[in-house]
């Protein structure tokens, strides 16, 4: 979004206006949703999560200083909201949970199988929050490195340096279970 | 120790932000298990490339909207809520101000007549009032009843 409009858009979200905050959630909704569903892989605890981030907006908007991008800042709100949703206690699954049994030879262990899609799913669901988070974010159409690195508040080394980790373990994790 | 190395790198490989030199190039393809962490790593990164974006559903703005509507239905109850508690908290500070102004002052001595004359003049008052009492009583009726309907109305508003 350019950056005038966004300006404009939050001026008159500030002033009470609710067709422009009608219009900030349906420039924002696809990116925020998919972020969230990505990340804590539970689509109907992500719509409720997403509505949070939504409602953390309208609240901050009149505190928003407008130093950094609008599109940061949320991204800064879908980070902690994420990462709090993740530090509640909940069940690890194993990636042998709901393995198909019915094998063919090698045919099943193309990564376009969909039992391999869920497999990737269940390690990416093993890695640490934020490793989930900027694994979810990186391969997001829109999602820039550098406004990434931002709304963590992490420098952009770090954010590189942390996803090839993620990667690395994922590998790994792939790795051990396909063997 | 060349291993370590190359299996560092493969991610890196695969995602085409490096390059894989000479000697790693060579490596990845004699050593068979840095080759298969390198096919592994390509393959995960079509995978990854390839992972369905979860889209929110048709509602999404309909229901985010009307949970925003409720919290600020309910943070300006608790406005109106602080609002009303603080002016029954200023009259209160201000009856009881004045009552001690006027005991310390030693007002109130002086003020047991005036009571009596007060009394005597309610006393006056009410009988000349009381054959109107029916119409007073229906028109607190009708105050009472018209705020009912007010106060129901703003409760059937709130989202």
């Amino acid at each position: 979004m350019h950056a005038v409009n966004e300006r404009e858009l939050v001026e008159r979200c500030r002033s009470g206006d609710e067709a422009a905050f009608q219009e900030l959630v349906d420039r924002y909704k696809d990116l925020v949703f998919a972020l969230i569903a990505r990340t804590v892989q539970d689509r109907s605890r992500a719509e409720d999560l997403a509505q949070d981030v939504f409602l953390r907006i309208h609240r901050g908007l009149p505190y928003f200083r407008g130093e950094a991008r609008l599109s940061t800042w949320i991204y800064r709100i879908v980070a902690n909201v994420c990462l709090q949703e993740q530090s509640r206690p909940r069940k690890i699954e194993s990636l042998e949970d709901g393995r198909i049994e019915a094998r063919t030879g090698g045919a099943d262990r193309q990564f376009g199988d969909l039992e391999l899609r869920d497999r990737l799913e269940k390690a990416i669901s093993r890695l640490a929050p934020n490793y989930r988070l900027l694994v979810a974010a990186h391969y997001l159409e829109g999602v820039q490195y550098e406004e990434l690195a931002e709304a963590l508040q992490l420098p952009l080394g770090t954010v590189k340096t942390q996803l090839h980790r993620a990667k690395q373990q994922l590998r790994r994790l792939l790795e051990t279970d396909l063997r | 120790m060349f291993c370590d190395e190359a299996l560092n790198a493969v991610e890196a490989i695969a995602s085409g932000e490096m390059i894989a030199d000479g000697r790693i190039a060579q490596h990845l393809t004699t050593c068979p298990n840095c080759g298969a962490a390198l096919e592994t790593a390509k393959q995960l990164e079509r995978m990854l490339q390839m992972r369905p974006v979860p889209r929110p559903p048709a509602q999404f703005t309909a229901r985010t909207l009307t949970r925003v509507r409720r919290a600020r239905w309910r943070s300006d109850q608790w406005f109106d809520a602080g609002f009303n508690v603080a002016i029954v908290a200023i009259v209160v500070a201000v009856v009881g101000g004045i009552w001690m102004l006027l005991h310390r002052s030693g007002l109130s001595a002086v003020s047991g007549d005036a009571v009596d004359l007060f009394g005597t003049g309610v006393a006056t008052l009410v009988r000349r009032v009381a054959p109107s009492v029916p119409l007073y009583a229906a028109a607190t009726a009708v105050l009472a009843t018209a705020l009912v309907l007010w106060w129901w109305a703003e409760r059937e508003a709130a989202p």
